[in-house]
């Protein structure tokens, strides 16, 4: 990885960002439609409109506005919340640091459980085992999140055997175990959905390996097949996973939305549902905004992390 | 000296062989039945003595490599037979059994060194890996070990080579690297499976001498595959000739030389380029320029524009040239060869001349210049046409072979299209293929006939000029000499020039007019054939005529 790489691929992220700013800003803001009435209601006084429309610089012209708009994201201000009357950096903040543990969460069971299944099915092609997985999997892609969720709160969370909470959230700091009870559901949920891509991955990407005149060689120097699996065939097989992941992570942004629903969690999904129904603009443009920053930053991390896996990765 | 040694190993005859194959069958369970792969085998290694075996590809050599390793794919079906190491009857051992004898007690060399080393693991882990499994030496003890071991092979500085990952090591290093690993636990057989068939011709030499050097070090023995019969009279006392799963012939490796009794011996023997021997066309009376490459250079990873503004110290350092400041001419109708090393720029220069490659300087073709590769028309790509080294990677899968030879005559209008289909017939029976192979699949026919109608289509054009670019070097020794019979037999019918790309410098002393020399991407040496040998010749040409096996049986 040479440093014109990595200053060309920074350089990419922040011309990524600096087109989303100007995409929700004009969406947000230039649609045709008064936002002081969108927001006041149609029956609003003129008074209070011309009031609203100063509070937002709705007065300015438009570059303007966008403007005084980039400059406060970059000072670290995003404005107001026009419902929650809070700044929107705090009101975002929290969801976001809620819904990154629901993610985070997800992730890792997916990775630390994903990576072996896949390997397993490699290790096992064409036997029943291996058939097993495969349609273990396919089922975990062909159902939509709200079916597996529904699916999941009947076994696991009905009234009269619940052994988790339908719904609900617990900071971890506050009480471990309640997080720990109450993220089950949703980061299954969202884990079932992701398992069969990476594990599919890692399958065909290990099988791959395996045949490969490498692990012949290594096979044939007598090495136990222990080793052979953990130490040559498996480093091998995981960065089409990684590359997948990243990608995942972009569903995972989307798909939290609907889980966090369902199971009232109080992340970035349920807030930008909350913001859309009450026009709540300056909300609405930061959780896209930040969204966006989060799936082009975790594409970059994926590259570097790919890189650091095979020594013969070298991007210039 | 082969009678000498011989002698010598009568004392030790008492010894058990390290290896003996008795009476060994071995088929293949396909979805059409049994294909039998190896039948009723006898091979004695005595010990210290290193026996080879020959054959073209699907003679069964490699299954042989795997009978005696214990690695069969699972359709393998034995039927019968011993194999036996040091008199112990490998057969009856179980897969676990089997996982301490290899590399520990016999070991294997392999054909292609890039792909045979895990890419990811460095190269100290990867010999100290079976001290470590085989002595129970411990880590670092197993580092020491395999430094030792790799100083054994030749390497200048082996502390440093351990360090390296397979990528940042040159072909014949790496080989190295796996030589030291098959001898690191002392084995009694080594297998070496065309150990220098995927470098280059002075590497290849070095690898020989090496081994040579380390077997007499070693006293150890060892079974030696290869498909060059040349070669393999440089390293083996004894031979076996391989073909269809029988052993056709064995002996002395001079006396197979001399007097080869198996008729299939005898046409192997007759396939191996003889430079000696010349098949090409004549050469044009009066020498007419057809190309000429003026000051032609190849700049591939150039810096990127971010590059040069921010460090444009380093824009000479980055990326590099596969070619520069070339110079040379063909003419018309003759043939000329270019020969080098892998990343000698060869292949850079035919896809420069067949205009698949950006370049610097010029062109100048039958009078015309061209100064880039954009300036190239429609009228020059017809007129030169290339042919690819592997057909089965430049022939569409998904296309029947009259498909893919209409393309050019249609693309370029060379008959009216009515007469399409006759012409197809036509040009397949130039190359000497039925005129039924019309309806076939790239898949059906076999590697000399696909290459063969690669060929076809690039004389379908028409051409002045075609560009071979190694389209021997995939095929067996036999179909190669066919195919270069082929090329010249066209080249008289059609007056075409050719302009032909190898590292086999044997065969393109049989065919060529003129032979370039390129050698990191610059031309080092170009001359008539018949002054290959002359005082004057540069010093990596010498040095490329010194180390390959020049074999004609009245020689030996």
């Amino acid at each position: 990885m040479t440093r014109a790489y990595l200053i060309r691929r920074l350089l990419a992220v922040f011309l990524v960002l600096a087109i989303v700013t100007f995409a929700v800003f004009a969406i947000t803001t230039m649609l045709p439609g008064n936002a002081a009435i969108m927001i006041l209601g149609e029956y609003a006084t003129p008074d209070a409109v011309a009031a609203l429309e100063k509070q937002l610089h709705l007065d300015q012209p438009w570059y303007t506005q966008y403007l005084t708009w980039v400059a406060g994201i970059l000072h670290g201000d995003l404005g107001t919340s026009l419902r929650l009357s809070l700044p929107v950096t705090q009101v975002v903040g929290e969801a976001f640091a809620n819904s990154a543990m629901l993610a985070l969460t997800a992730l890792v069971v997916v990775t630390i459980t994903a990576i072996p299944l896949g390997a397993l099915a490699a290790i096992k092609r064409g036997t029943a085992m291996d058939l097993a997985l495969g349609l273990f999997s396919y089922l975990g892609t062909c159902l939509p999140e709200f079916v597996t969720a529904t699916l999941l709160l009947v076994f696991f969370a009905a009234p009269n055997h619940g052994l988790f909470p339908a719904g609900g959230f617990v900071a971890p700091w506050e009480n471990l175990a309640g997080f720990g009870a109450h993220v089950v559901l949703p980061a299954a949920t969202l884990g079932l959905v992701l398992m069969a891509h990476i594990a599919r991955q890692v399958r065909s990407e290990m099988s791959e390996v395996l045949s490969s005149d490498y692990i012949r060689a290594a096979r044939l120097k007598g090495l136990t097949e222990r080793r052979v699996i953990r130490r040559h065939a498996l480093p091998n097989s995981l960065a089409p996973a990684v590359a997948v992941i990243s990608l995942d992570i972009g569903y995972l942004l989307g798909g939290i939305i609907v889980v966090e629903e369902i199971f009232a969690w109080p992340g970035l999904g349920r807030l930008l549902i909350y913001a859309l129904e009450n026009r709540d603009l300056p909300v609405i443009q930061a959780v896209t905004l930040l969204l966006a920053a989060v799936y082009a930053l975790s594409n970059l991390l994926s590259d570097i992390v790919i890189a650091l896996l095979d020594p013969r990765v070298r991007y210039a | 000296m082969t009678v000498q040694t011989m002698s010598q190993t009568v004392t030790a005859a008492a010894e058990k062989p390290a290896l003996s194959i008795i009476n060994y069958s071995l088929s293949y369970k396909t979805a059409n039945g049994m294909v039998s792969a190896l039948k009723n085998i006898d091979l004695t290694i005595p010990k210290g003595k290193t026996v080879g075996l020959v054959g073209e590809s699907g003679s069964g050599k490699s299954s042989m490599a795997w009978s005696v390793m214990r690695y069969l794919p699972p359709n393998a079906v034995e039927t019968g037979g011993a194999i036996r190491l040091a008199g112990e009857e490998l057969l009856d051992y179980t897969p676990y059994q089997m996982l301490d004898i290899r590399g520990s007690r016999m070991s294997m060399v392999f054909q292609d060194p890039s792909t045979s080393l895990n890419p990811t693991i460095r190269l100290g882990e990867q010999i100290a890996e079976v001290l470590m499994r085989h002595r129970g030496l411990t880590k670092a003890q197993a580092w020491v070990e395999a430094e030792a071991a790799l100083a054994r092979t030749g390497i200048t500085r082996p502390k440093e080579m351990l360090k390296r990952f397979p990528h940042e090591a040159s072909g014949g290093e790496k080989q190295r690297v796996v030589i030291a690993t098959a001898f690191a636990c002392e084995p009694e057989l080594i297998i070496f499976d065309e150990p220098t068939t995927a470098l280059d011709i002075l590497t290849a030499r070095q690898i020989l001498d090496l081994f040579n050097q380390l077997r007499d070090e070693t006293n150890v023995s060892a079974l030696y595959i290869s498909h060059d019969l040349g070669l393999v009279s440089r390293v083996v006392d004894e031979v076996s000739v391989l073909h269809k799963g029988v052993i056709v012939e064995r002996g002395l490796v001079g006396d197979v030389f001399q007097k080869p009794s198996a008729p299939y011996t005898k046409q192997l023997i007759g396939a191996v380029p003889n430079p000696d021997r010349w098949i090409g066309v004549d050469a044009p009376a009066v020498p007419q320029t057809l190309v000429k490459l003026d000051g032609i250079g190849v700049h591939y990873g150039a810096p990127s524009k971010i590059q040069k503004m921010f460090w444009p110290d380093d824009a000479d350092k980055i990326g590099f040239w596969g070619a520069k400041d070339v110079n040379f001419e063909v003419r018309k109708g003759e043939l000329l060869g270019v020969v080098g090393e892998s990343g000698s720029g060869k292949s850079t220069i035919a896809k420069v001349l067949a205009g698949l490659q950006d370049f610097q300087g010029k062109l100048e073709f039958d009078g015309k210049t061209v100064g880039s590769r954009r300036a190239i028309d429609r009228a020059y790509r017809r007129r030169v046409q290339i042919v690819f080294q592997h057909p089965d990677a430049s022939l569409n899968p998904r296309q029947k072979i009259g498909t893919i030879i209409a393309r050019p005559l249609k693309l370029y209008g060379v008959v009216p299209r009515e007469k399409i289909k006759a012409r197809i017939a036509e040009l397949l029976e130039m190359v000497r293929l039925p005129a039924e192979y019309a309806d076939r699949y790239p898949h059906q026919l076999s590697g000399g006939e696909k290459q063969r109608v690669a060929i076809a289509r690039a004389f379908a054009a028409e051409p002045e000029l075609v560009i071979c670019d190694e389209v021997t070097a995939a095929l067996d020794v036999s179909v190669q000499a066919a195919v270069a019979e082929l090329l010249v037999k066209l080249q008289k019918d059609t007056g075409a020039a050719c302009v032909f790309i190898t590292h086999d410098l044997n065969l393109i002393r049989q065919l060529a007019h003129r032979i370039a020399v390129m050698h990191h991407g610059k031309l080092v040496d170009f001359f008539d054939r018949p002054d290959a040998r002359s005082a004057d010749r540069d010093p990596y040409t010498k040095a490329l005529l010194d180390a390959v096996p020049v074999h004609t049986p009245a020689e030996a």
